[in-house]
């Protein structure tokens, strides 16, 4: 399967999350909040790396955004992601081979990194905070992730837009040589912005 | 030692300059070389890391020489020779510090269009000088290999100019440059 993210298969992502993770029927009807549509082509997930003191910027091509989210019920928020680990793109494709390889993503083994947030906390206006799990190469790590909601005025349509901070040897991101921090840094900055439709 | 240039030799600054921008430039080739001949690694990296770092500390350099070439107008007596000589050389030197800028230039355009960052030894990062682009990048590539050719022929012909003048003409062309050699001024 290929992932894109499409607005289908971003509700089926996270209708089978609900399904999977709600404790009972009732509890849906009354907690679940808006579920919103990603627009694909508007929307991206940017990593931020260190070559010997210096940043690059890649980005996942292609990834779902399972997003439930309201600021009025962040009870019944809630953000499931599926990135295709085979899909970093950093503009040399020397190093995407790299990435998508046994050293760092192991895509053919683990095609997948998820994050699955469940609690949200407001920490600012329109600014939140998501405490979720992060699952790369099989590991999973609390990541959280700060981010901003800005609803379009008429309400069907946002910009969620955040940032989060990981350690790629966490995860097991560079494998043999490449746990060295001093050439490839250990911390990875992400950035991302999704566009969200009702 | 002066560090302005007086009438009979260039001064420490100029000399400086020269001298560590002769040597950095061939301490890159040997570093580039030896780094080409490394499978993919952490060790091919710090190798190119080294060599885009060098490159920068002599586009660092470069400037400087030009600038203070254009800051200390007092040039050395000029030794006496035919005219022709005197437009080769002036062109000669003219290519020159054109070179050793544009050799650094073009090395960081072609890190920039492969998206990879450059630093000056990791201390902190240049600004990417052109957008990612792969076509743009094996055309660099292409370009700085060439200049680096061209630049070996202009300063192979520089030396061999100033080697004749030191050994058939036997006048200072050569000494006013050397580190420590000077001549009493006047």
């Amino acid at each position: 399967m290929t992932l894109r993210p499409s607005p289908a298969a971003a509700g089926l992502a996270l209708a089978a999350l609900i399904a999977a993770t709600t404790p009972s029927p009732a509890a849906t009807a009354s907690t679940q909040a808006t579920v919103w549509s990603t627009v694909a082509a508007s929307s991206s997930i940017e990593f931020i790396g260190t070559l010997a003191g210096g940043d690059f910027t890649g980005r996942f091509q292609r990834f779902v955004a399972g997003i439930a989210f309201d600021p009025a019920d962040l009870a019944g928020s809630r953000f499931r992601v599926e990135i295709d680990t085979g899909s970093a793109s950093t503009a040399d494709a020397d190093r995407d081979v790299a990435l998508a390889g046994n050293d760092f993503f192991a895509a053919s083994r683990w095609p997948r990194a998820t994050y699955d947030a469940s609690q949200f906390a407001a920490t600012g206006p329109g600014q939140y905070q998501a405490r979720g799990t992060l699952t790369i190469r099989g590991i999973a790590r609390d990541v959280p992730v700060t981010f901003a909601f800005n609803p379009a005025a008429d309400g069907r349509s946002a910009i969620l837009s955040g940032r989060a901070s990981v350690r790629r040897l966490d995860f097991g991101i560079g494998q043999g040589e490449w746990q060295d921090t001093k050439w490839l840094g250990d911390e990875v900055r992400i950035r991302f912005e999704l566009a969200l439709r009702k | 030692m002066q560090l302005r240039n007086t009438t009979y030799n260039y001064g420490a600054l100029a000399k400086f300059l020269h001298w560590a921008i002769v040597i950095l430039i061939i301490a890159q080739y040997v570093i580039i070389e030896a780094a080409e001949d490394l499978p993919d690694g952490i060790e091919k990296l710090s190798q190119i890391s080294l060599h885009k770092s060098v490159g920068m500390l002599v586009l660092i350099l470069a400037i400087a020489r030009v600038g203070w070439k254009l800051a200390d107008r007092g040039k050395p007596v000029p030794v006496t020779m035919p005219g022709w000589q005197k437009k080769a050389a002036a062109a000669s030197h003219g290519l020159l510090y054109l070179l050793i800028l544009l050799q650094p230039l073009s090395g960081w355009a072609m890190s920039s269009s492969a998206n990879y960052p450059v630093t000056l030894f990791g201390w902190f990062q240049f600004p990417a000088l052109v957008a990612p682009d792969h076509d743009l990048h094996e055309g660099l590539e292409e370009l700085h290999e060439a200049l680096f050719a061209v630049l070996v022929i202009v300063a192979l012909i520089h030396a061999a100019a100033a080697v004749y003048h030191h050994f058939w003409m036997k006048d200072d062309t050569l000494r006013r440059m050397l580190p420590f050699g000077r001549k009493p001024d006047a």
